[in-house]
């Protein structure tokens, strides 16, 4: 590489072992974020160092030792440039943030040297990418590329501490509508799937799509996709394609005929599966749903005791209850209640089993809220349609969409599906050893300031330990300062987009040099700044589009389904799983059924995927006396008076 | 110790001279030298016995009388810009003050490319050497003085050892022979620069002591201090009342030791209101080549010039920037 500048250092400005600075010719490519490598000339214990920096500060300036003289100099007339015939003396001059020295011992300030911009090799060995790339285990993930005048070189990350075990998490921040945040997590998690080493185990995702169709086409191609994006792909050694395996799963509306997605065109209901839970699933992380002020100990002690010694058990108690009770869904958990309390009251009975009979009356309306609350979440008849827990697949994306969804089942959907990743990688049986949580408007969830809530527990319980069993957040926002610190500084990598100055402003930033705070307010599409255990300061990296479809594409090409009437959203539903069942049908087979009763049938033929759907489907409608035609035989017809006999004898 | 820098560059810096002299072993018991401390100030910016301001008369060459001209719009022609700085310090002092000097001196041509300033044939000239009068310090103070490997100029030669012994007359010969030494450098660039190129050259100060380079006509001497005045009588007024933009008719200067050259003023700048030498130049060329359209030309070549201006430079109203910045790279790369 051809001599770029040269390492200066006055006493007002001094080289340190940490920064030193250097100047350039005017048309030098360098600007900040530019790697150079600096070739000592002095020999320190007999060798020469060799120093690696990234530039972080420029200056520019001339001989003028005043604006007024320059003002003098033209007159006034800032239009008379054009006669000069020379140009002053100007300098550029650069601060660069030490990445590395070669030699590390002794760490000494950067002395005079030359300065080279960075080859592929030197940014290597800058980034201490050297330590994680070797052939044949390398653990290397690309994460972009970097470039830099004709340089351009690819940029990874350490798989040990972007995945664990070393260390996790990953975390980006930037403004919206800039194709930052959820465009470097679809293209990370290509990567991840294209170069996480087989050896180290399989890695699957779950991604909760919490606004809007962002992830909701993860399966389908780009559009979009330049020359210049493909050759970033090939330079990187990821294919240019979409993920092969995506499931989506979603609740229903509250309506409970249609899942409640974006992806609702018939062309892609395919892989779309209902996200439905039942009585028990919810009892589990009931305080996610209720409010601490409002269920107090006595609240939590009842709520205990219907989920040890009522749910999914006979129970009676011949004292108050009519009957033998066995509670598998919010109905039949209303029925119990209103029976238990109804027991009571003919009995002028305070108190039941030591529970107050107001705590009772609290608890029953706080828990049959929840299925009102989370509607087209969960089912009053207990059934339950989940994420495949056990029977994860290597590199398969599972899609969580929750965006359409009310916050408290959204809180519900999230506690309980991390918490289940949380459990099988526990023990060992979720089918892979790790997952990814993808989890946008992280400020929402793990805001910094606010109540404790159970969302937020959890997640700073992954982001301190999830590392140790393969669970790994990937989260993002828009304003990193407004996210727990404990989240975001357990997140061994971070991404920069585009940022908004305002938030660059925070005393969080303060470490980033004024320009380089610049560049991040000023930062194109594509372009992100990353910062890793390995990387001593922040770097510079451009990546592809993504080579799935946006989500704005995907909802003009796969508009949503328009709204369905009952047959039709069991037609549709019935279909994923039997390609014959046909509208007739459906129609034939519910005429006489009641919309709960056929939605309830779906659901369980849903969840069962039985071989025979059409039999599965008709023995869940309750069974009806056949109608049978009219008797059309002739009637005898009444006898009628005779017309002259008034008293009909 | 290696010098810091290599012949090319000049020798050894004041402070790589003490240094030899500290670590040189001193020849006998005691020296009749001793180093000055603390240094004094460079001599340059001491007060000397400046030749006495004075007016002149010259023979006009353009008319009889010496009159105004119009020289038209400037026009952008100097290839190059020629200039030299020097510095000089005490550094020794024998018993009877006679005054030993570390002497810095520079040159160099700034040749302009694409409006940007560049070294012309890669280098400046840069001499360093002690100037000492040599018959007046001892044979073993002289031995002492080689051990540093500089060059030992003799401030005295040619001068009767008998009759000047007073430092200060000694200071102003040593003050002379760096300043010759500044000279001979930039002499020997201008020839350079006339013998190889076709180009004109901006030369800081007359060019009639410019050897061959004084009879070029791509030599144009620009002089900027006006302690001789070549008018009197009514021209005096015709170069103070000079406007912005035109010139006086031109005169021959002639000497004994120098090549005779055709010269007028120009004004630079408005000087309304201000001292009469406010953008006030003498424009030398060589005395062959004059024609009355050589002059206007020269001096809207010099007009062009006055952009961008050199402030924070005292003399800014008559240096052209070119000359500033061969000032300002010969003392960044001397440290004079």
């Amino acid at each position: 590489m051809p001599v770029l500048g040269r390492v200066v250092a006055t006493e007002r400005k001094p080289n340190t072992p940490h920064e030193f600075h250097f100047w350039t010719a005017l048309d030098s490519p360098v600007g900040i974020g530019t790697i150079v490598r600096v070739e000592s000339a002095q020999p320190v214990s007999g060798v020469l160092p060799v120093v690696y920096g990234v530039v972080v500060e420029g200056f520019g300036y001339t001989d003028v030792e005043t604006p007024l003289h320059e003002v003098l100099g033209y007159d006034g007339e800032p239009g008379g440039d054009a006669g000069a015939p020379t140009r002053r003396t100007e300098i550029r001059l650069y601060s660069a943030a030490v990445l590395r020295h070669v030699p590390e011992e002794p760490l000494q300030p950067v002395s005079m040297g030359t300065v080279h911009l960075a080859s592929d090799e030197d940014v290597a060995v800058a980034l201490r990418m050297d330590a994680y790339l070797t052939p044949g285990s390398s653990t290397g993930i690309p994460v972009g590329l970097y470039r830099s005048g004709a340089t351009s070189s690819p940029v990874w990350l350490d798989a040990d501490f972007l995945l664990g075990p070393e260390a996790a998490h990953l975390n980006i921040s930037g403004v919206s509508g800039l194709a930052t945040k959820t465009s470097a997590v679809e293209w990370l998690l290509a990567s991840i799937f294209a170069h996480f080493p087989a050896k180290k185990g399989r890695v699957a995702a779950v991604c909760f799509n919490v606004k809007g169709p962002d992830l909701c086409f993860l399966d389908q191609p780009a559009v979009k996709l330049d020359e210049a994006d493909r050759a970033l792909y090939d330079r990187l050694g990821v294919p240019a394609e979409p993920f092969k395996d995506v499931e989506y799963y979603a609740p229903y509306t509250a309506k409970g005929y249609a899942l409640n997605t974006l992806r609702s065109n018939d062309a892609l209901a395919h892989n779309v599966k209902p996200l439905t839970w039942g009585l028990r699933e919810v009892l589990q992380y009931a305080e996610v749903l209720l409010n601490k002020d409002d269920v107090d100990a006595k609240a939590d002690a009842l709520i205990d005791f219907i989920k040890e010694r009522v749910v999914d058990q006979e129970f009676s108690d011949p004292k108050y209850l009519t009957a033998v009770h066995r509670v598998q869904s919010f109905g039949e958990l209303e029925r119990w209640f209103r029976d238990l309390l109804t027991g009571m009251e003919k009995q002028n009975a305070e108190s039941w089993r030591t529970h107050h009979v107001a705590t009772i009356r609290k608890v029953r309306n706080r828990l049959t809220n929840i299925s009102t609350r989370c509607r087209g979440l969960v089912t009053d008849d207990g059934t339950v349609s989940d994420l495949p827990f056990g029977e994860f697949r290597d590199r398969a994306v599972y899609v969580v969409d929750v965006a359409n969804v009310e916050a408290d089942a959204q809180d519900l959907i999230f506690s309980r599906i991390v918490s289940m990743l949380r459990e099988h990688l526990e023990k060992r049986d979720l089918g892979v050893e790790h997952v990814i949580v993808f989890v946008d408007e992280l400020n929402k969830y793990a805001p910094s300031d606010g109540p404790d809530t159970y969302v937020r527990a959890m997640l700073l319980d992954i982001a301190e330990r999830g590392r140790y069993l393969g669970l790994v957040l990937f989260a993002a926002q828009q304003f990193r300062s407004q996210v727990h610190r404990r989240v975001v500084g357990n997140s061994g990598t971070a991404l920069f987009g585009r940022m908004d100055p305002d938030e660059l402003a925070m005393p969080g930033y303060s470490t980033l040099s004024p320009a380089t705070r610049t560049k991040l307010s000023t930062l194109e599409k594509g372009q992100l700044m990353v910062r890793h255990p390995h990387f001593s300061q922040p770097v510079f990296v451009r990546f592809p589009r993504p080579a799935v479809l946006s989500g704005r594409e995907g909802v003009e090409r796969f508009p949503q389904a328009a709204e369905q009437t009952l047959d039709e959203a069991v037609t549709r539903a019935l279909r994923t799983l039997d390609r014959t069942v046909t509208l007739e049908w459906v129609k034939d087979s519910i005429a006489l059924a009641d919309e709960e009763e056929v939605l309830r049938a779906r659901n369980r033929t849903m969840q069962a995927k039985p071989d025979d759907v059409k039999a599965f489907f008709r023995a869940q409608l309750k069974r009806r006396v056949r109608a049978e035609p009219v008797d059309a035989r002739p009637r005898q017809p009444l006898k009628t008076a005779p017309t002259d006999d008034p008293y009909g004898f | 110790m290696a010098s810091t820098y290599d012949a090319a560059e000049g020798g050894t810096s004041i402070r790589e001279a003490l240094r030899a002299l500290r670590n040189a072993p001193i020849p006998g018991d005691e020296m009749g030298i001793s180093v000055v401390r603390p240094a004094g100030p460079a001599l340059e910016l001491t007060p000397a016995d400046a030749t006495p301001p004075r007016l002149e008369a010259a023979t006009s060459i353009e008319g009889d009388l010496l009159a105004v001209r119009g020289v038209g719009e400037p026009v952008v022609a100097f290839a190059a810009f020629l200039d030299g700085i020097q510095a000089s310090q005490v550094i020794l002092r024998g018993r009877d003050g006679a005054p030993v000097v570390h002497g810095t001196v520079a040159a160099v041509v700034r040749r302009r490319s694409d409006r940007i300033l560049h070294v012309w044939r890669g280098a400046p000239r840069i001499s360093r050497a002690l100037y000492a009068p040599v018959p007046l310090i001892g044979a073993r103070e002289l031995e002492w003085l080689r051990s540093t490997r500089m060059e030992i100029v003799d401030t005295f030669a040619g001068g009767d050892a008998a009759l000047a012994r007073h430092p200060m007359e000694l200071l102003a010969l040593a003050r002379t022979a760096v300043q010759r030494r500044r000279e001979e450098l930039e002499i020997a660039l201008a020839e350079s620069w006339c013998a190889s190129e076709a180009e004109p050259l901006f030369v800081d100060g007359g060019i009639s002591g410019a050897g061959r380079a004084s009879q070029s006509m791509f030599a144009v001497g620009v002089v900027k201090s006006h302690r001789t005045l070549y008018a009197t009588g009514g021209a005096l007024t015709v170069v103070t009342g000079l406007e912005a933009g035109a010139r006086t008719t031109a005169f021959e200067i002639r000497s004994p030791r120098r090549t005779t050259v055709a010269s007028w003023y120009l004004r630079l700048r408005d000087a309304r209101g201000r001292d009469p030498f406010f953008g006030l130049v003498r424009v030398e060329i060589a005395r062959e080549s004059w024609s009355t359209e050589r002059a206007d030309e020269a001096s809207r070549w010099v007009l062009a010039e006055r952009a961008p201006v050199s402030l924070p430079d005292k003399r800014w109203s008559t240096m052209a920037y070119g000359i500033r910045d061969c000032e300002e790279y010969l003392r960044a790369l001397t440290g004079a």
